[in-house]
């Protein structure tokens, strides 16, 4: 106790002299059951930086941003604020120590207008709408903000909406602010537009802290980066005296090649046509418009497009599990539009397809791998009964082949790691000897090393002739394993471009709706 | 202390990661124990000796083998709606409409009773038990189709019909199948001795028919294609889809067997147990199978389990009641104890309580 | 799938054809045979009118003397061995109404025959349309080792009928029905119609509006409730011929809310004396809070409503559970019908509440109850005239019991329903 109490006056002491420091945690620990998210976690974040906190996912970013923001507490540990120690127990609380959080979801009205979020959950009196656009448009010309305060929510782009959260951030006269994985969800110049705006915020003496795992990012906007693994606090860098390679193996915790393999391939012809395909949603707006392209055996296909493009509609459309308004998808020459799952699998055709909802869609998630297997062949066994032998055999090779953790074929498979699960779908589309191989983010939220097992496992597919389909977010990755890359914007193909003679910066453009009609790329 | 420092809360609730099975397992009995802990302080609140009473209970259900009877026929209208609604509820498909399902097979099955019952014994038996699935089948089939059609609230829905199977018993005892011999005192005649259910040791062979159904539904469940589509769309109708399978089909198809099964019930109560057809001939029993097939984790086996003691508690708390002299009220009393910490156990499976931690902080 | 469904429909098709053959309710026969054995036993009285009276009286006064007789089919039981079963429709602890009348009954009969608490084996709240219920509740008080079982209510009937089979050792004693059979199942009940007659006259001396309500539970095809009305209206005619009965039928046996806001109706009508046939005392503690009078029901309702209440009509049950136990102990039990009038004290009513009633009140019930006492003077006596304008039974006759308990389905000259 009197040492606790001694402890805590130096703290405090050592507070006052670096009051530079926004934040300070001191051996942060967090458990959830038998899982340590947090591991006795030290972090600075001084005033006027950037802070990057770099870790895969799972190694416990989220959970630490969540202590300061008041959505967890922690079980060990203190947060100092501006020098001081204090107790957040709720978001209210965080917002009154002047710290905002920006969380990969939005949190925002959708019927409101800009200036409405804005003042929402906002403390103080009722302010005149005049007033308020005035105070708005203040905040917007100092931070360099591009938004139009009378828009409404339901009207904006991600990229707007983000920075309506932003604002509203500012509003509160936050000065430290948290962003969870901004980037994922723009485009390259929406992310140079957002690095312009938290730089300014730097520059005004805010901390700022950012979680990612691009490095590029890190590189690009850090000043210096928290590596997190396996919920510990592995070490702190500056980022002008490290590189990607460094931060890699830091967060990795071992050397890897950040290189994906581009194997060519012999024999490439057609293996899908689709033809000015069109989707409506279920609100009757149009979710792709007349749609053309091909898939070609032997060549994977990339997909970019930022989030809500279509990309659901697309592969849902191919996989004959939406309705279409118009069009054809020909395999072939046999065009499978119209017909159900079994339908197109009882003509012969074997479609594989890894959807973007692994759990949700594509596995069942209580299920074990064994019944999981079952889930596209359970009807082929003669019978009224379930033929549950080839399936558990086909789980062991799984398990042997792509090296799945799972304590047993039976364990349910929410309970396996985002990596296993994938492996587990994966790998079972794979099984099912598939012409055409649709996957959907298939690394989305899986470490390095899981990422490149799935790279390695399509480019095999794309070895033995399968038609691949990789629908992806991370503009590097596409570039680097797709032979060619289709772009959608609003539902509509805004270019197909070689992927090996193109810039990311031309994608950016191309996804952000400018169309690209000279470039075709063919292969 | 700043004025800004605040007190950590002094209790919190927090959702916990999946226990261990073998934990959860331990967890439920503890509640079960601790349960009748808690029935033996009411009991003695109450002013008389727990140990006696347990004793009581439990010999009345057990003391002779027409008190085992009597169990058992308290059993079997538990065990086969419990069945049955385990069928919709591993789709999650709420149905809490057993009771309107019991009641519709009692009322197909009572249509042969009271104006066939002149066919051969068993010509008669199976019509009766086949128009009992047919009438489930149909009160289990009319949510289910809205529901796979229209997208309608099936917990609502299936609650509604439930009444309207009610008021139709209540309309056909006042007016079409009045007994005219009861002088006016609105009830159904009682059905004649070809139309009551034989018997096997003593209880309709109902129980028969629920062992039966127990070992259908486990491996129905367990090991055919259509349970095992019952899991997947329990699951996620996305997955369903994905997986190439009918899902209106699948929902209508196991709402016609959850609600025939519920059927056989209501049709073994009438012909075996009421002997006629009343209003009672459900009397809850369709929403105690609820409790009693989430008790039983939605295992067949689990509920013939649920059910049997389910039934030992009700019909040992007749015999406390009367040979205690004890209020009817306090043995329900004493199942609502029971009921509490048995299913309050499943808040500790999914959360705990963490306390403020003493002294400062490092 | 398809063809298990395919399967039913066609069996049910089939089904359906055969009912073309079979479209008769079963129970529509049986009554056939009944209501041909009631025409004989009709015919019976007809004929010999004076005769069956006559015959009444001397079953009485044979169960009377019974004890002396010995010729019961069961073996006497000793006190300390016996074990007596009551089957209660709800909770003795209501403590006014039905059930807590026939416990009481139960209580007199073991006070009088001296036997514990633990020979007593009650099983309350057994709703009588739950035959599950009711017949559990019955074998229970058989597993405890009950020579006789009484079940007090009328839907317990069926039941009993068919454990009386199975245990022909046991007897089965079922109030207020209609079925027996000739060894070990009889059924009771009472001439409580005499009880309201004395009540008719109460409420028609103390009337001033001559308007007088009565909540009934049941209407005009119940025979028990009809002719309860018929005579109480024929004990107000008798005083006042200038009064009516208005009626006001609940459709049920206990139903607090109805039975109140049938009495706050009948007060609004303008009755100022409120008779009742239901279970709750609801309608005398509304006419008291309404400053008006009332007669009570099953039990002594002046402890419901002491400024209100004339008098009410009673059962008396000890008397016939006392009765019926007791012969049990000397095995001379038979299973003949129990039908006892105000003479065994089976039914009466309560002692005027003189301060409230009408002067000369006390003169007029005594007249009239020495009529019944002394000179067989039966009610329904006579030719009746219905309020329809018919006329029921003969000069110089009375009506059979058999009528009494399953005929009445008109109302006296000065009832209105409505």
């Amino acid at each position: 106790m009197r040492y606790q109490n001694r402890k805590k006056r130096e703290v405090t002491q050592l507070a006052l002299d670096k009051v530079e420091n926004a934040i300070e945690l001191r051996g942060i620990t967090k458990t959830f059951g038998s899982v340590v998210a947090n591991d006795h976690i030290d972090l600075d974040v001084r005033r006027g930086e950037i802070l990057a906190l770099l870790g895969e996912n799972g190694s416990g970013k989220t959970t630490l941003m969540n202590m300061i923001s008041g959505i967890y507490h922690p079980d060990e540990g203190s947060i100092h604020v501006n020098g001081r120690e204090v107790v957040i127990n709720s978001p209210m609380d965080a917002k009154k120590l002047g710290i905002g959080m920006i969380h990969q979801h939005f949190k925002l009205v959708d019927v409101f207008s800009a200036m409405d979020n804005v003042v929402i959950g906002a403390e103080g009196k009722r302010i005149k709408p005049r007033e308020l656009k005035e105070k708005i448009l203040e905040l917007t010309k100092k931070f360099g903000l591009e938004v139009d305060p009378e828009k409404k929510i339901y009207n904006m782009s991600v990229s707007e909406k983000q920075t309506v959260e932003i604002l509203k951030v500012l509003y509160r006269n936050a000065d430290i602010l948290i962003l969870d994985e901004p980037t994922a969800v723009l485009t390259p110049q929406e992310t140079q537009k957002l690095f312009a705006i938290l730089r300014r915020m730097k520059e005004q003496g805010s901390a700022i802290i950012i979680i990612t795992h691009k490095l590029n990012e890190v590189m690009e906007i850090s000043d210096r980066v928290t590596i997190l693994r396996k919920g510990k606090s592995i070490d702190t860098v500056n980022t002008a005296e490290t590189n990607e390679k460094q931060l890699t193996e830091l967060m990795v915790g071992r050397p890897v090649t950040l290189e994906i393999d581009r194997p060519k391939c012999e024999n490439v012809h057609t293996r899908l046509k689709v033809v000015d395909l069109s989707v409506k949603k279920a609100d009757g707006t149009m979710a792709l418009k007349d749609l053309s392209f091909e898939i070609k055996a032997g060549e994977i296909l990339g997909v970019a497009g930022i989030a809500g493009s279509g990309q659901k509609e697309l592969c849902e459309a191919i996989a004959g599990l939406v309705p279409v308004e118009t069009g054809a998808v020909l395999h072939n020459k046999e065009n499978i539009i119209g017909k159900t799952p079994k339908q197109i699998n009882n003509l012969g055709i074997s479609l594989g397809f890894v959807p973007e909802d692994r759990l949700g869609m594509g596995l069942v998630a209580s299920m074990g791998m064994v019944d999981n297997m079952l889930l596209k062949s359970y009807d082929k066994a003669k019978g009224i009964f379930v033929d549950r032998k080839p399936a558990k055999k086909l789980a062991e090779e799984l398990v042997e082949r792509l090296e799945i953790m799972t304590p047993n074929v039976e364990t349910p498979v929410r309970l396996l790691s985002g990596g296993n699960v994938q492996k587990v779908l994966l790998g079972r589309e794979i099984e099912s000897e598939p012409s055409v191989l649709i996957t959907a983010y298939p690394v989305r939220g899986l470490d390095i090393n899981s990422s490149y097992t799935i790279y390695d496992l399509l480019n095999e597919q794309k070895k033995k002739g399968v038609a691949v389909m990789f629908i992806g977010e991370d503009l590097d990755v596409l570039l680097e394993i797709s032979d060619r890359i289709m772009v959608l914007c609003h539902g509509e193909v805004t270019g197909i471009v070689d992927a090996a003679v193109t810039t990311k910066e031309e994608l950016g453009l191309m996804m952000t709706g400018s169309k690209r009609e000279g470039v075709k790329a063919d292969g | 202390m700043d004025e800004t420092r605040k007190k950590e809360p002094l209790i919190r609730v927090e959702k916990r990661k999946e226990r261990p099975a073998k934990q959860v397992r331990l967890l439920r009995l503890a509640s079960v124990l601790l349960a009748i802990v808690a029935g033996g302080l009411f009991i003695l609140c109450i002013g008389y000796n727990p140990f006696s009473v347990y004793a009581t209970i439990v010999s009345g259900a057990f003391r002779s083998s027409m008190a085992f009877q009597a169990t058992i026929k308290l059993m079997v209208p538990l065990l086969i709606p419990a069945l049955g609604l385990t069928l919709a509820f591993k789709m999650r498909f709420w149905n809490i409409g057993a009771e309107g399902q019991i009641i519709m097979g009692a009322v197909f099955a009572t249509f042969f009773a009271l104006f066939c019952w002149d066919f051969p014994h068993w010509l008669l038996m199976i019509c009766m038990f086949l128009a009992g699935m047919l009438g489930g089948a149909l009160w289990g089939i009319i949510p289910a189709f809205f529901k796979a059609k229209f997208g309608t609230n099936e917990t609502l829905f299936t609650l509604m019909l439930n009444y309207i199977a009610l008021y139709l018993i209540s309309f056909l005892r006042d007016g079409p199948w009045q007994d005219p011999n009861s002088s006016g005192f609105p009830k159904i005649a009682r059905f004649g001795e070809n139309a009551q259910l034989d018997k096997l040791f003593g209880v309709h062979v109902g129980w028969l028919i629920g062992l039966v159904l127990v070992v259908i539904v486990y491996i129905y469940l367990k090991y055919t294609k259509q349970g095992y589509e019952i899991s997947v769309v329990g699951e996620s109708r996305a997955t369903a889809q994905y997986a190439g399978m009918n899902y209106k089909k699948i929902v209508l198809r196991t709402m016609a067997f959850s609600g025939a099964i519920c059927g056989i019930a209501g049709m073994v109560q009438a012909s075996g147990s009421d002997l006629t057809l009343t209003t009672s001939v459900a009397g809850g029993v369709g929403f105690t199978a609820i409790i009693v097939a989430w008790l039983a984790q939605l295992n067949p086996v689990g509920i013939l389990v649920v059910s049997l003691l389910f039934s030992v508690l009700e019909k040992g708390s007749t015999v406390m009641q009367s040979s205690y002299g004890l209020s009817a009220y306090s043995a329900d009393v004493l199942q609502g104890i029971i009921l509490f910490f048995v299913l309050g156990c499943e808040f500790f499976v999914r959360y705990r309580f963490v306390t403020r931690k003493k002294g400062g902080k490092a | 799938m398809k063809k298990k469904i395919l399967g039913i429909v066609l069996s049910l098709t089939m089904v359906g054809a055969m009912l073309a053959g079979c479209g008769q309710q079963q129970g529509a026969e049986d009554k056939k045979e009944e209501t041909k054995t009631e025409d004989t036993s009709k015919e019976d009285t007809n004929a010999d009118d004076a005769e069956k009276a006559d015959d009444t009286d001397k079953k009485e006064d044979a169960a009377d003397d019974s004890k002396t007789e010995a010729s019961g089919k069961f073996a006497p039981v000793a006190k300390e061995d016996l074990k007596v079963g009551v089957i209660h429709i709800s909770d003795p602890a209501e403590g006014s109404g039905y059930t807590y009348t026939h416990d009481q009954g139960i209580v007199e009969m073991q006070k009088e025959l001296g036997l514990e608490d633990s020979q007593i084996i009650r099983k309350n709240n057994i709703p009588d349309t739950d035959p599950t219920m009711t017949e559990q509740a019955i074998r229970e008080c058989i597993e405890d080792g009950c020579q006789i079982i009484f079940a007090t209510s009328f839907n317990y009937m069926d039941t009993c009928e068919q454990l009386a089979q199975e245990f022909p050792d046991v007897i089965f004693s079922h109030g207020t029905g209609y079925k027996s059979n000739d060894t070990n199942f009889n059924n009771y009940f009472g001439r409580i119609y005499q009880a309201r007659y004395l009540s008719g006259i109460v409420a028609g001396m103390k009337t001033e509006s001559n308007k007088i309500g009565y909540v009934a539970a049941m209407g005009s095809e119940n025979s028990e409730v009809t002719g309860g009305i018929d005579a109480f209206a024929i004990g107000v005619a008798e005083v006042n011929p200038d009064a009516e009965i208005h009626v006001k039928v609940t459709n049920s046996w206990f139903s607090p809310t109805e039975e109140t806001n049938a009495a706050k109706a009948l007060i609004a009508e303008g009755c100022d004396v409120i008779g009742q046939h239901c279970d709750t005392p609801n309608p005398q503690t509304e006419a008291e809070s309404a400053g008006v009078w009332g007669v009570g029901y099953n039990s002594d309702m002046s402890k419901d409503a002491p400024d209100a209440t004339l008098t009410s009509v009673i059962w008396n049950w000890g008397v016939y559970y006392t009765q019926a136990v007791q012969k049990v102990i000397d095995g001379t039990w038979t299973p003949e019908i129990y039908f006892g009038g105000m003479d065994d004290g089976l039914v009466d009513i309560t002692p005027i509440n003189e301060e409230l009633c009408a002067p000369g009140t006390k003169e007029k019930v005594e007249e009239a109850r020495r009529k019944i006492m002394e000179e067989g003077f039966n009610v329904f006596d006579g030719v009746l005239e219905t309020n329809d304008g018919k006329a029921v039974g003969t000069e110089g006759g009375t009506l059979d019991d058999a009528t009494i308990t399953g005929g009445i389905n008109w109302y006296y000259k000065n009832v209105i329903v409505d």
